[in-house]
């Protein structure tokens, strides 16, 4: 789960809630994105973000049951995008302490099948590819589609290994 | 003297604003995501010289209708767009109502 308050468009704050499987263990934090560089051009926009976050791992698992550790990230994202194509790229180091640390990157590609106007129901059919070297199926392959409208976003979409995802996005 | 009173009486009671239903367009680079440009709606609307505004991707241009006798000025308009994460191209003022 990712809350978080835009007072303009260079930066973001707010909290990051997450459980990561693999090692069975949550990291809670506080994150902040920074806007570096954004290109905005007549028929297309890209971004250069650096995001990063600060809190406390908990872990149930094995050797590490009930452990408690400071955890950190950070990582850069990118994106570019017009209205038919979509492209992006982030990645991320994680260190939470004596409990776990990893890289992970992950790229996206999309493309929407019609062009919507401004309040319409847009649609776009993704494939994101994700890599996290250390983990059993170190490259997951996700299809994916994204549908927004007004202040709604959601995302659907299942990876090879069988998982579903669903990401939902609302804009207050 | 008392036609003369309601002369004037009428005359500022009815007549029209410099700045009556002013239209705003801007021109903005960036703006090829509707979900992306909702913070543009959001914080136009916030503005109490609005009345309503309307996003054209196609376009690439906000339209905001101000209300009765009220204005936004060009360095306000600017720093809206800016700060919502556009870039702005150009700014056109015009009269009266759009139908």
């Amino acid at each position: 789960m990712h809350i978080h308050y835009s007072p303009t468009a260079k930066y973001s704050l707010g909290y990051k809630g997450e459980y990561w499987r693999d090692g069975e263990y949550s990291i809670q934090a506080v994150q902040m994105n920074n806007l570096l560089k954004r290109w905005n051009n007549p028929d297309s926009q890209a971004n250069l973000y650096i995001k990063s976050g600060i809190g406390v791992a908990y872990s149930d698992k094995g050797a590490f049951d009930h452990e408690t550790d400071l955890a950190a990230f950070t990582g850069v994202a990118t994106d570019w995008e017009n209205r038919r194509f979509f492209i992006s790229y982030e990645n991320r180091y994680t260190d939470a302490g004596k409990i776990d640390d990893f890289f992970m990157q992950s790229a996206r590609v999309g493309v929407a099948p019609y062009i919507g106007e401004y309040g319409d129901l847009h649609t776009w059919l993704m494939v994101q590819v994700d890599h996290k070297p250390e983990a059993r199926d170190h490259v997951t392959i996700t299809p994916m589609v994204r549908l927004f409208k007004d202040v709604h976003l959601a995302e659907f979409g299942m990876n090879n290994k069988g998982e579903v995802l669903f990401n939902y996005v609302i804009r207050y | 003297m008392r036609k003369l009173l309601l002369t004037i009486g009428f005359t500022v009671l009815f007549a029209p604003s410099a700045f009556a239903g002013e239209i705003v367009k801007v021109n903005v680079n960036g703006m090829v995501c509707d979900f992306c440009a909702r913070a543009i709606e959001k914080v136009f609307t916030k503005q109490d010289a609005v009345e309503s505004v309307n996003v054209d991707l196609s376009a690439k241009q906000i339209t905001a209708t101000m209300k009765d006798a009220q204005t936004l000025d060009d360095e306000t308009i600017t720093k809206l767009v800016t700060d919502s994460g556009y870039a702005v191209v150009s700014i056109e003022r015009s009269e009266g109502k759009d139908e």
